[in-house]
């Protein structure tokens, strides 16, 4: 009784879900054979039996649609596992296809499809549930190491990432461990080093102080305080003063300030460095001595702050210090500079205006700076011209009138109306070193020629709009045609749920053929509203009765058809009865396979069967009628009943 | 069980009841083993298994490849699935690249009855050699005069010490140990001798049987060869005493099968066994039939084994559990379990992926191992024990679950 329902549920919908010629199991099947089989074990074991059926069928197709289908199940339930792995021989015989004897069932591409996802769903298996089933792991060791197939090695390979990632994480954390190590033995020397450094400058700074105080400038500061009047002009004296506070380099303190050089040097290029390094190391380093970590970095910490704290010493005392303070910055002005260069090349037109007027570039420097640094910057670009604008108010007009051109060659030449030089080799006078005739000039009309601006057409961008019909899913169209939708006609605005907006002019246009009447008084709508409805109305009723005609027209012309093949059908049989019978088999079979190849054609359904089917060719046919199943069957049974018969008398004894 | 276990207490049941139905129960589970695994060192088909007598420990695996291999089937070598699966890795191969290894593939492949300190394995390059377990060198060497196809050793032998040779030969040479010689030579057979079993009840008695002649148009039934002389008797019993008398009694080959009327085999017989108490002769034919005789009286007990199709080319290695009520037959890829009176199909065995080759039944474990074309050595084994099952539940928690996961 159980399990009968269990039949009438479970079969079909796997029957019909391997009844399919796409790629992939139906999913709305799959989670209905998913949900079927998870409440009930019986249904389980009905599927497991089913499927294991369905993978000996002739068919490729089935097989690899039943596999998948095992797939789902395997990875979910136990029992089905369990059921599976019983006779895993066997399924991967079907699945894999590697006796010898059994290969693979057609089509052939179906069947490579079919072996290959059978290999790489067992090493799936192999892979999570392996350790559980020794026959996973016997199969997938046969067809591994006996037959040599090759496995797709998914997971390996991905373990195998994962595997050198963590060692590199685990070769940087020994790494820093050892730093860490290193770290602490020397911190406390590093540490007075560092201290010694800072000391040494200080006192070098204090030197030079002491020699300052010695110099009588401090009358400058309240001799003329009252003098300055506004902020600004305080200002620039405050910093004069500062500037003249600073000590100037002199025979006497040379060695002082070389001293103080050297110092700054180590402590910037050595200490800090180091310092920054260390922290970076304590930051990421994982220990188990936090406390000592932690006391650490907040020496290093400090350590850092007096280093810099120094180093703005050292530059404020205004001794000249060597460059090496920036010589990370020095590259990264050569960075700069190559930007630079690139940027131009995008940007020609604003520094081709630029060359035009050379006053102007002459003139302001900020003009300059702005258009090779910030160029690709339309924004600042338009800072700079306004800044611009206040030296030369006549160029900012005209900028701001001038078009914007893209980059070309054409621009070497803008503007300019000279003869060029040519030689044997053309233009190409930069690497010429020879003789120069002067007398081979190219005018200047034709180098304009040679040099005309190209410019591709662009087309503006139009927004066409989607047609918005709406469809039977519910949706709305979104095909985008300029015009006419072929599905749904004329393109016309649409409400959101597809309704036409203005359904009156379109009516009218497309049924009545009049004129929309757009500048019609008021006082006529209403009855042009009427005369429309009554227009539209005529207009649907009449096509209504067309559709309804045509409909029977085809009711009736089918039904002829079928007359005359049934028709058809019976001559032939009749011919077939009065003709010789064993030929009349045949004959009848022709006839139906024509049908039911015409029926197929008729439907362009594709069907599992179609997959199968050839090309047939007139060998085929030959063949067909030779090797005819019956005759061969006939044939086979006379044989097989010779043999036992002979068999029997040879032992007659054997039971 | 543990309503049996207490009638044990009580006295009800004896000891030796007790453990057969316990061992009875745990036969009837067999089943491939998941948690014992041996690692195959062989690269070539196996061909003859057996686990030591004495200490019923150390598993002697022969292969085609020339491979000799000792397993220890009681100490796993290691562990993996977070110590779910014991892993049994051989303790040492002898191959071809051994001063005195076998040339072609090893046929037979026996344990000395009496210790594991020997063991003795016969070749297709026409050699049987006797081994040092311990320093695995070539103690003996007996050049014979083919194949061989199967040696065998009295297991309840006492006062000899007699390898029995089947070779391509018509005759089977008994190779003396103790000696270096050989011992006898006993011809009966017309064609080579496929397979030969000692009697387990009879120290002196060895049955053999023969492979048909290939040209003959006509099968045979095995031969058969008496020591005593007299009336026929259709198995081959061979009846060797200190004063050996070999005779031969041939009847004519076209009498033969109206004679011993539904005896014989039609083809070759490729596999004996004897059971336990040496009672009955299991014999395998390559006709795909068994049969089982009685020894005393040599007839055909007539019981109807199931149809099971055998591998026909090559010697098959049967196994009779202990009390003799399952027969472990290699059946193409598969082994199956016979229940021995009623000849019914009780399980089998599906694991390998080409033909089996050999079965061996350990008694004491009560696990059945396979070996077969495919190279693995497969151990069956019924289900664990209720402590056991504990324990690996423990590790099943440990290790990846396997459990139903039902997303949807």
């Amino acid at each position: 009784m159980d399990d009968e329902r269990a039949k009438s549920v479970v079969l079909p919908l796997i029957e019909k879900a391997t009844n399919s010629t796409a790629p992939d199991v139906d999913p709305r099947l799959l989670k209905a054979i998913k949900s079927t089989v998870r409440y009930s074990d019986s249904d389980l074991r009905l599927a497991a039996q089913t499927l294991m059926y369905l993978m000996k069928r002739d068919h490729s197709q089935v097989r690899y649609l039943a596999l998948l289908i095992i797939d789902e199940l395997f990875m979910r339930s136990k029992l089905f596992r369990n059921l599976v792995v019983e006779n895993l021989d066997q399924l991967l015989s079907l699945s894999v296809g590697f006796r010898r004897n059994h290969p693979l069932p057609a089509p052939a591409s179906v069947a490579s499809a079919l072996r290959s996802k059978a290999i790489e769903l067992l090493e799936k298996w192999n892979e999570s549930f392996g350790i559980h089933y020794r026959q996973l792991r016997l199969g997938y060791d046969y067809l591994k190491n006996t037959l040599r197939f090759q496995f797709p090695n998914l997971q390996a390979n991905a373990a195998r990432v994962q595997q050198e990632r963590r060692e590199r994480e685990m070769r940087t954390k020994e790494i820093l461990l050892k730093k860490f190590e290193s770290f602490r033995t020397k911190f406390s020397s590093i540490k007075e080093e560092i201290q010694s450094n800072i000391d040494e400058i200080d006192e070098c700074l204090e030197i030079l102080r002491k020699k300052d105080e010695d110099m009588p400038l401090a009358s400058t500061d309240d001799e003329d305080m009252e003098e300055f009047r506004n902020s600004e002009l305080r200002q620039i004296r405050l910093d004069s003063l500062r500037e003249g506070e600073k000590v100037q380099e002199s025979s006497e303190n040379k060695v002082v300030f070389d001293a103080l050089r050297e110092f700054y040097k180590v402590l910037v290029t050595k200490h800090l460095a180091a310092v920054q390094e260390w922290i970076s190391v304590l930051i990421r380093v994982e220990v188990a001595d936090l406390r000592f970590r932690d006391s650490a970095l907040k020496d290093l910490i400090d350590i850092r702050n007096l280093i810099q704290s120094t180093k703005r010493k050292c530059e404020e005392s205004g001794c000249d210090l060597p460059k090496i303070a920036n010589a990370e910055e020095e590259e990264d002005i050569w960075e700069d500079g190559t930007v630079e260069a690139f940027e131009k090349g995008k940007s020609g037109p604003s520094c081709s205006e630029n060359k035009d007027g050379p006053a102007a570039s002459t003139s302001n420097n900020m003009m300059g700076a702005g258009c090779s640094n910030n160029s690709s910057n339309g924004n600042e670009r338009r800072n700079s011209q306004n800044n611009g604008s206040k030296s030369n108010p006549l160029r900012s007009k005209l900028l701001t009138e001038a078009p914007m051109l893209n980059w070309g060659s054409f621009l070497d030449t803008w503007g300019s109306n000279r003869d060029v030089l040519a030689n044997q080799r053309g233009l190409d006078l930069e690497g010429h070193w020879g003789r120069v005739d002067y007398d081979a000039v190219i005018p200047a009309d034709k180098i304009a020629e040679l040099n005309v601006r190209a410019s591709v057409y662009e087309e503006e961008p139009v927004e066409i709009q989607p047609c918005r019909a709406p469809l039977r899913k519910g949706e709305l169209c979104q095909r985008r045609d300029l015009k006419i939708c072929p599905f749904h006609g004329l393109i016309i605005p649409r409400d959101d749920e597809g309704k036409p907006i203005n359904e009156n002019s379109v009516t009218e246009e497309t049924a009545a053929g009049k004129q929309p009447e757009e500048s019609t008084p008021d006082v006529e709508n209403d009855l042009v509203d009427q005369l429309l409805k009554q227009a539209v109305k005529n207009f649907r009723e009449r096509d209504r009765e067309e559709v309804k005609k045509r409909e029977l027209d085809k009711q009736a012309l089918k039904r002829a058809k079928l007359a005359k093949v049934r028709e058809h059908n019976e001559a032939v049989l009749r011919d077939a009865a009065i003709a010789s019978t064993s030929r009349s088999s045949h004959i009848g079979e022709d006839v139906e396979t024509g049908n039911g190849s015409r029926s197929c054609a008729k439907s362009k359904k594709q069907t599992l069967a179609s997959m199968l089917k050839k090309k047939e060719t007139s060998k085929d046919r030959l063949a067909q009628r030779l090797l005819n199943s019956r005759a061969r069957d006939a044939t086979i049974r006379q044989l097989t009943v010779a043999e036992e018969a002979n068999y029997r008398e040879a032992f007659p004894n054997q039971w | 069980m543990w309503k049996e276990t207490r009638e044990r207490e009580f006295g009800n049941i004896r000891p030796n009841l007790f453990s057969s139905r316990i061992s009875k129960s745990r036969v009837s589970s067999i089943r491939l083993s998941n948690y014992k695994e041996i690692v195959s060192s062989h690269r070539g088909s196996v061909n003859s298994l057996q686990v030591d007598l004495t200490e019923g420990r150390y598993l002697l695996a022969g292969a085609s490849d020339a491979t000799v291999a000792v397993y220890d089937i009681e100490r796993a070598t290691d562990y993996d699935g977070g110590g779910l699966i014991a892993k049994h890795k051989s303790l040492f191969v002898v191959n071809k690249q051994h001063e005195h290894g076998h040339k072609y593939a090893i046929s037979s492949a026996i344990w000395y009855p009496i210790d594991t300190g020997l063991f003795v394995t016969g070749s297709y390059d026409h050699h049987i050699n006797v081994w040092d377990t311990n320093t695995t060198h070539v103690v003996m060497d007996f050049k014979m005069p083919g194949k061989v196809y199967r040696a065998a050793m009295s297991s309840i032998a006492r006062s000899h010490m007699l390898i029995a040779a089947g070779t391509e030969d018509v005759q089977v040479r008994l190779c003396d140990i103790a000696s270096g010689a050989f011992a006898h030579t006993l011809s009966g057979h017309r064609d080579g001798v496929m397979s030969l079993e000692w009697s387990t009840s009879s120290e002196y008695v060895l049955k053999s049987s023969s492979t048909a002649q290939s040209s003959s148009a006509k099968a045979r039934a095995p031969q058969k060869k008496l020591a005593n002389g007299n009336a026929l008797k259709p198995h081959a019993v061979c009846r060797i005493s200190s004063q050996v008398k070999t005779a031969k009694q041939r009847s004519h080959p076209g009498m033969l099968s109206s004679h011993d009327r539904a005896t014989g085999h039609y083809g070759v017989v490729t596999g004996l066994k004897v059971t336990e108490d040496g009672m009955y002769l299991l014999s395998a034919g390559s006709d795909s039939r068994l049969r089982l005789w009685d020894v005393e009286s040599g007839c055909n007990t007539l019981v109807n084994f199931e149809t099971a199709r055998l591998q026909s080319s090559k010697a098959i290695q049967m196994a009779v559990s202990q009390d003799s009520s399952l027969a472990f037959v290699p059946c193409m890829t598969t082994a199956k379990a016979f229940d021995i009176w009623s000849g019914q199909t009780k399980c089998t065995f599906r694991g390998h992926y080409e033909n089996v080759n050999c079965c061996w039944y350990d008694a004491l474990n009560q696990e059945l191992y396979t070996g077969g074309n495919d190279r693995q050595i497969l151990v069956w084994s019924p289900s664990k024990s209720i402590s056991d099952e504990v324990d690996e539940w423990r590790k099943e928690q440990a290790a990846t679950v396997d459990q139903d996961n039902w997303s949807d």
